[in-house]
């Protein structure tokens, strides 16, 4: 093998790794709001910004308690969940059951809360660009495959890697989560059929709090996991709530393995499309293929989400 | 029922009274300029940065008398750096509260939107920040440029090109908005005019989480030089991954912006060492009030301002400089004493001249910066640097 196909194989194999690691962290983002549209039918345009407040108690309990991003997942999880259940509580299920108010107004709402979410931290932590510099920020593994006398260096990073592990392990507890523990049971019913559901003597309304105190726990984890990696400022949430739109549309909505894949795609579309097209179109690809899906396949990826 | 009625009339009296001798009061001692500045979006933080180097301009200056006897105030309104929202604040400043002359914006979308408003109206434009070479490009009369335009901000990177670094290939990365592309094509012509190979050129868009497929192309190149023009943190992103890649050029220069944010050094931390950067202005430079400026701002707002808050301090100056030269207040007055500008700055001399596409811009000597031991130096041109430069910088796995 001669050494230009060494290297663009060396190349493509990097992209490949890159864009599968990023898509870990984009499933986890994705499954939150995927879990959210399943049981209430509502669009969380305020995800983004949920998980900018993850950041940020990840960033501060970095930062004066020295407790690792990692840990502090132990913290954020919880944290998190308690605040998806009293905005369920206190703000959405209100709107849900005034009469007057139209079924669309709830996602009126998490839009409102997402610009006092953002606009709060602009209030108390102020515009500055903060990192968690973490001492394995740029720690990599590097890994040398022999390919027909040639030598492919590859490259892992390693909170990248860290970040894809744990998504994965928190993806499979929710499979695990959703299939065999009665509360599980009692969400993907609700999600099924919700006046069935409560016929059957399931207390719908406390389904609809758990439900998104663990979207916004799954996207607060995403959120600790992206600190190591990247940084953060208050309106860092508007991006991610559109890739996590983007995400859940390729899995179908409400579809929760629909939405792993969905991530995936998306870090692939990325990471090969800024290499072999464009960098600069680089967020166009994933809307590109989000417009495809809904012509082509508008049940998803996998065709069992709603239309 | 008389009595309420007559008691009504006497605060209402009262009321519109005591308002409009407020006003003309307000009228007498002070003069309002109209500054848009990003303070909420992806760019607050710079807009944050300026709104206090403007501020505590003004103070300094009201505190020596102000202009005339009367007290500068800036009328600072949020355009969350979106140009619609900018155009609509500049035509609220122009047509409604009639103010004589607009200062500010930050980033070159939102100046050139702000220039046309205020060419179409005739109300003379101070630009600040925004450096997109079309900002001064177009014949626009009222339109003025404190900064050199993007093309310019490569000056010193070139000569120290020319007589240092002399490179063969270059790979230019940019983020594809108005600052990003005009800078990089400068770098390209100027590549492309003296034999320098440019082997990748390549936009990209702000705010990316993993630079790594593109930098593992940059590294199957092997260039001389990358070149990377970035405004916000996507600069240290790049140099963390660059370095996980072992991406050894010999040398990383960034085209301003990103590359001179205090954040870079605490974000990309020992991925940032030894990379270069072209600026506008260090504390270091030799200019009168620049290391004056730099402490007085870092002791009161606890944190270092980078050229931006030079340049919106030093804008400040320039404002009460026109303004004492005015024959009045109005827009025609200000023009004319704006473009009979001369004077020396905190930030570098300021003279509004017209050259080739040019008119009215600022012209001036640009920087390059490198980070050596955590810590911004001046390395070039040779006279006024704080520091040595280190070229060709180390290979990453051979340092400590």
């Amino acid at each position: 093998m001669s050494p230009q196909v060494a290297g663009q194989l060396e190349l493509l194999g990097q992209v490949l790794i890159s864009g599968i690691l990023l898509g870990g962290l984009y499933s986890l983002i994705g499954l939150g709001m995927s879990l959210i549209m399943g049981v209430m039918k509502i669009i969380n345009l305020a995800h983004g910004e949920l998980m900018m407040v993850a950041m940020y108690i990840t960033f501060w309990a970095f930062t004066l308690a020295k407790i690792d991003p990692y840990v502090s997942l132990l913290i954020v999880f919880p944290l998190m969940f308690l605040l998806g259940v009293s905005v369920q509580k206190f703000l959405l299920t209100p709107v849900m059951e005034a009469d007057t108010v139209l079924p669309q107004n709830q996602v009126l709402l998490t839009v409102g809360l997402g610009l006092v979410l953002s606009n709060l931290a602009l209030l108390f932590f102020t515009a500055n660009y903060r990192s968690v510099p973490v001492s394995y920020a740029s720690k990599t593994i590097y890994w040398d495959l022999k390919l027909g006398g040639q030598t492919i260096s590859l490259s892992f990073s390693y909170p990248f890697l860290v970040a894809f592990c744990i998504a994965g392990v928190l993806g499979a507890s929710l499979f695990i989560f959703l299939a065999k523990t009665d509360t599980g049971r009692m969400i993907r019913a609700t999600a099924q059929d919700k006046r069935a559901a409560a016929l059957m003597g399931i207390n719908t309304k406390r389904i609809t709090y758990i439900t998104f105190g663990l979207g916004a726990a799954l996207v607060g984890a995403a959120g600790a996991l992206l600190d190591p990696v990247y940084y953060l400022y208050p309106q860092i949430g508007g991006p991610f709530t559109s890739k996590a739109f983007v995400i859940t549309i390729l899995g179908g909505l409400g579809d929760i393995p629909g939405a792993v894949l969905g991530g995936l795609v998306l870090g692939l579309a990325e990471s090969l499309g800024s290499v072999y097209i464009s960098l600069g179109y680089k967020d166009a690809f994933g809307f590109i293929i989000f417009v495809l899906v809904l012509i082509f396949m508008p049940r998803g990826l996998l065709g069992r989400g709603r239309a | 029922m008389a009595k309420p009625r007559f008691m009504q009339l006497v605060t209402l009296a009262l009321l519109v009274g005591g308002m409009s001798a407020s006003l003309l009061l307000a009228q007498g001692k002070t003069f309002k300029v109209g500054v848009p500045l990003p303070l909420t979006g992806a760019e607050a933080k710079f807009g944050e940065m300026e709104k206090q180097a403007y501020e505590m301009a003004v103070n300094e200056i009201n505190a020596k008398g102000g202009v005339k006897g009367t007290n500068l105030v800036l009328d600072i309104q949020d355009s969350g750096g979106k140009p619609e929202t900018a155009t609509a604040i500049v035509e609220k400043f122009i047509t409604i509260d009639k103010y004589p002359i607009v200062v500010g914006e930050y980033s070159s979308q939102c100046s050139y939107a702000v220039a046309g408003v205020a060419e179409k109206y005739k109300v003379p434009y101070l630009v600040v920040t925004g450096a997109a070479d079309k900002i001064t490009q177009q014949g626009w009369k009222n339109v003025y440029r404190l900064n050199p335009p993007a093309s310019l901000y490569n000056m010193g990177v070139f000569s120290f090109f020319e007589n240092v670094a002399k490179p063969k290939t270059i790979a230019i990365l940019y983020e594809n908005t108005d600052f990003g592309t005009s800078t990089s094509k400068a770098m390209k012509e100027y590549c492309d005019a003296h034999g320098v190979n440019v082997v990748l050129f390549e936009g990209y868009q702000a705010g990316g989480v993993d630079f790594k497929p593109i930098l593992q192309k940059v590294k199957s190149l092997r260039p001389d030089v990358v070149y990377m023009v970035s405004y916000l943190m996507d600069a240290s992103l790049l140099m963390r991954q660059s370095k996980e890649l072992d991406i050894n050029p010999q040398i990383f220069i960034g085209g301003g912006a990103g590359h001179t944010l205090p954040e870079f050094l605490q974000n990309a931390a020992e991925a940032s060492e030894y990379c270069m950067s072209a600026t506008l202005w260090t504390p270091q430079a030799k200019y009168p009030g620049a290391k004056e400026f730099f402490d007085n701002f870092k002791k009161k707002f606890d944190k270092e301002p980078d050229y931006h808050g030079a340049e919106a301090y030093a804008a400040a100056y320039v404002l009460a400089d026109t303004l004492k030269r005015a024959k009045s207040f109005t827009a025609d007055d200000i023009r004319t004493a704006l473009s009979e500008t001369n004077m020396m700055t905190a930030f570098g001399p300021v003279k509004f001249v017209s050259w080739g596409k040019f008119t009215n811009q600022n012209r001036m000597d640009t920087l390059v910066l490198q980070v050596i031991n955590k810590k911004f130096e001046t390395v070039w041109p040779k006279e006024g640097a704080s520091a040595k430069y280190v070229f060709p910088a180390p290979h990453w796995r051979d340092r400590k």
